[in-house]
């Protein structure tokens, strides 16, 4: 009940007009009722993820957070971890996300076919499987490897999200199919490899294919039913994008102020944004008390900028949605106008921030494009706009007023054209972080960002649209940052108030596994050679590595059985890095240039797919 | 050294389809046959050289496709086989020509895998 009102309270605040408080109340009465109704729902996911044995969703918790109370493993002990039980997911490619563990069980997911397997704890049995039959078509519009970011539970069911875009909620005891909903078409290069996320009784996901020309959007379904409750495209007209021409709001010469009618479609020349993209692949964030999801929109489309005049909003954007209605209260975006592919689909950090001896709720998000950005998360104000990787340069600086960034015409192939080479841009397209979701320290309030260190020569070229086929545009070799350590990754502490590196730690190759910390004061991720590091949050300093089979792009997670503490952490080379490998190729700038600029990686490992969970010697 | 190549029909027409130097230098229409290869995405199918992958190798296919059966052949699709018509692309109408003459070069041997530049 207070929930309601005090959503009301943030929306109404000023509010004066007849026709807006009858709306309102119809709404509000709306909301109360999926309020109460969602509340029995609500309450079992909230509940497991309150419990720090649990590693109930993919984050931990709403705020993608990746933090765990647990602290049996501590910084001194951690030298003295060892495996404790392994077990393979029979498939090969790349492994993102991470298993969920709830009470005594453990749900396994795997890339493609997507086969979710219900482990016991006890004994590692398996209690159920359940193996999806997914045309084998699905695969060659998949850009950027056969990935699927994981599970979520709520309500006594798993729920899958197929990489044929098949939503699907399955019973926890037994693996039985409750419900499916279909997503989207794989004939028009529509897929899926994000994790579906429960925020209250809504099963909120996503869309990929930013590669074919696919339109992005987020969507809600009943976390009972599967009916779809609402879409919320990233471009077109203003009742598709469901937004409030006057009400919602974004970043406007210092202050917000409303998007105003047709924000999307006057940013775009024609039709052009029916083939916009802005799909919406990454990890998504939701705040109970401002009843708001928050996510991150992918490119415009094509690669090739000169093809699409305009904005192009509202891709690479920032969205802060109502959960039951999906209006936008505000947006913000990142990259006006992208000519690198920086998609802005990056996980969302819900985090309270001291800004200007303040205390805000904010919102913290490290982009591909290199910047680190901090938002007031209840208003949408820009606070903080700062690079997290000093080597970027295709802009000099983000200018906090205006919030666009300032581009250096030097590494802009929109001035140059198409086909002509710009060289040495930084980062390359797959950003100073790509997918993999950095880690938020309670205790220190610093966040521990998994980092690329990798730039690019980028040639746009002309393209045109088929239905299902690449609608790309651009040709791209890739390579460790030039003038640096020469490695291709760093693991870095971040301070999200002022927007600096704290310490930073040189990788071999990009960090593209999701990073974990615990109240042990030791901060975990994973690299592409396959090493499991444990690292002091202080400093950066390695306590304990340990060399799994194949490269790790999962996230490393944590719970509790039996008394005792266990990490764990997928294991199966993939991903875009780890794309040549994944799918055979050779050529340099196949995989949109990720093949010649991780074509090392063939040295230090190969394909896999395993699961490794570690915990310290029993006494 | 400029490479010509005389068509290939036999009819007795004197016209050259393609002009080549060093193996990436072409003339204007194979030049833009070529970008229109690389717009529409046919190395999905048929491989970045042309070798073949779902699709046929097109090196093999062009040494008996004749130009009108091409055109045809763009123009519907084969959709049985899985490859789509392309009477609807702008680029492929306007460029059909000069695309037979780039996958004629490269079925030739003549014209390289690749990127390809203008004529000096």
């Amino acid at each position: 009940m207070a929930q309601t009102l005090q959503w009301k309270g943030t929306v109404q605040a000023g509010e004066t007009n007849m026709k807006h408080l009858k709306r309102s109340l119809l709404v509000g009465v709306a909301a109360l009722a999926a309020t109460l109704s969602g509340m029995a729902a609500a309450s079992d996911i909230e509940q497991a993820m309150a419990d720090s044995k649990n590693w109930a969703s993919q984050a931990g918790d709403y705020a993608n957070h990746r933090y765990s109370n647990l602290n049996q493993i501590n910084a001194s002990n951690v030298g003295q971890l060892q495996v404790a039980w392994t077990m393979s997911t029979g498939v090969l490619r790349g492994h993102e996300g991470s298993p969920l563990v709830i009470g005594d069980m453990m749900y396994i997911h795997t890339p493609f076919p997507n086969n979710v397997y219900a482990v016991n704890l006890k004994d590692q049995s398996y209690k159920w499987k359940y193996e999806p039959k997914q045309d084998a078509q699905v695969v060659p519009v998949m850009c950027c490897d056969t990935v699927n970011r994981g599970l979520a539970y709520a309500d006594g069911k798993i729920f899958l999200q197929q990489a044929d875009t098949t939503l699907v909620a399955l019973d926890a005891n037994n693996g039985k199919v409750v419900w499916t909903a279909k997503n989207g078409d794989p004939k028009i290069g529509e897929t899926n490899t994000n994790a579906p996320h429960i925020f209250k009784d809504k099963v909120i996901t996503g869309i990929s294919g930013g590669e074919f020309g696919v339109r992005g959007r987020l969507i809600a379904y009943d976390l009972k039913t599967g009916n779809k409750v609402w879409t919320a495209w990233s471009t077109g007209p203003d009742n598709e994008l469901l937004v409030d021409p006057a009400k919602t709001k974004t970043w406007t010469n210092g202050k917000m102020a409303p998007i105003g009618k047709d924000s999307s479609l006057k940013s775009w020349q024609g039709e052009q944004w029916k083939l916009g993209g802005g799909t919406t692949w990454g990890w998504y964030a939701y705040d109970p008390k401002l009843n708001l999801v928050y996510y991150g929109s992918g490119n415009p489309g094509t690669w090739n900028p000169a093809q699409r005049p305009g904005d192009n909003k509202w891709s690479m954007t920032i969205f802060a949605r109502d959960l039951d209605t999906g209006m936008a209260k505000w947006v913000y975006q990142m990259t006006p106008h992208d000519e690198w592919d920086f998609d802005g689909v990056n996980e969302m950090l819900l985090i309270d921030v001291e800004s200007k001896g303040k205390k805000v709720p904010a919102v913290v998000h490290f982009d591909r494009n290199g910047f680190g950005y901090t938002l007031n998360r209840d208003t949408g104000e820009l606070l903080v706009a700062e690079k997290y990787d000093p080597m970027v340069n295709w802009a000099t600086k983000v200018d906090m007023k205006t919030g666009r960034p300032i581009v250096d015409k030097k590494y802009s192939p929109q001035t140059t054209g198409p086909d002509v080479n710009v060289k040495d841009i930084c980062p390359a397209a797959l950003g100073s972080k790509d997918q993999q979701p950095a880690s938020y320290d309670r205790k220190t309030g610093l966040i521990l960002v998994p980092t690329n260190h990798v730039c690019m020569t980028y040639e746009p070229f002309q393209v045109e649209y088929t239905a299902g086929q690449p609608f790309v545009g651009a040709t791209l070799t890739m390579f460790p940052t030039p003038g640096s350590h020469g490695g291709m990754g760093n693991f870095i502490a971040w301070d999200p108030a002022v927007g600096k590196i704290v310490w930073s730690k040189p990788e071999r190759f990009s960090v593209w596994s999701g990073a974990l910390t615990t109240a042990g004061d030791v901060a975990f991720y994973g690299t592409l050679e396959g090493y499991l590091k444990a690292v002091s949050t202080k400093d950066g300093k390695e306590l304990w590595k340990f060399k799994t089979p194949s490269g790790i792009i999962g996230n490393v997670f944590t719970y509790q059985y039996d008394g005792k503490q266990y990490v764990g952490v997928y294991s199966g080379i993939g991903g875009w890095a780890g794309i040549g490998m994944a799918a055979g190729l050779t050529e340099s700038t196949e995989g949109l240039g990720a093949v010649g600029g991780y074509k090392e990686l063939a040295k230090y490992t190969t394909l896999g797919g395993s699961l490794f969970v570690f915990a310290l010697p029993s006494r | 050294m400029l490479i010509l190549a005389p068509l290939a029909s036999g009819a007795g027409d004197e016209a050259k389809l393609y002009q080549v130097q060093e193996g990436t230098k072409v003339d204007a229409k194979t030049l833009m046959g070529w970008k229109t290869w690389r717009a529409l995405a046919c190395e999905r199918c048929h491989g970045a050289a042309q070798e073949g992958l779902v699709g046929p190798s097109l090196v093999e296919r062009l040494k008996t496709l004749s130009k009108e059966d091409f055109h045809t052949l763009m123009l519907n699709g084969r959709p049985e086989k899985g490859m789509p018509p392309f009477s609807s692309s702008a680029m492929v109408t306007q460029n059909w020509e000069g695309l037979y003459a780039y996958l004629k070069g490269r079925s030739d041997g003549a014209i390289q895998p690749g990127r390809l530049s203008p004529l000096e």
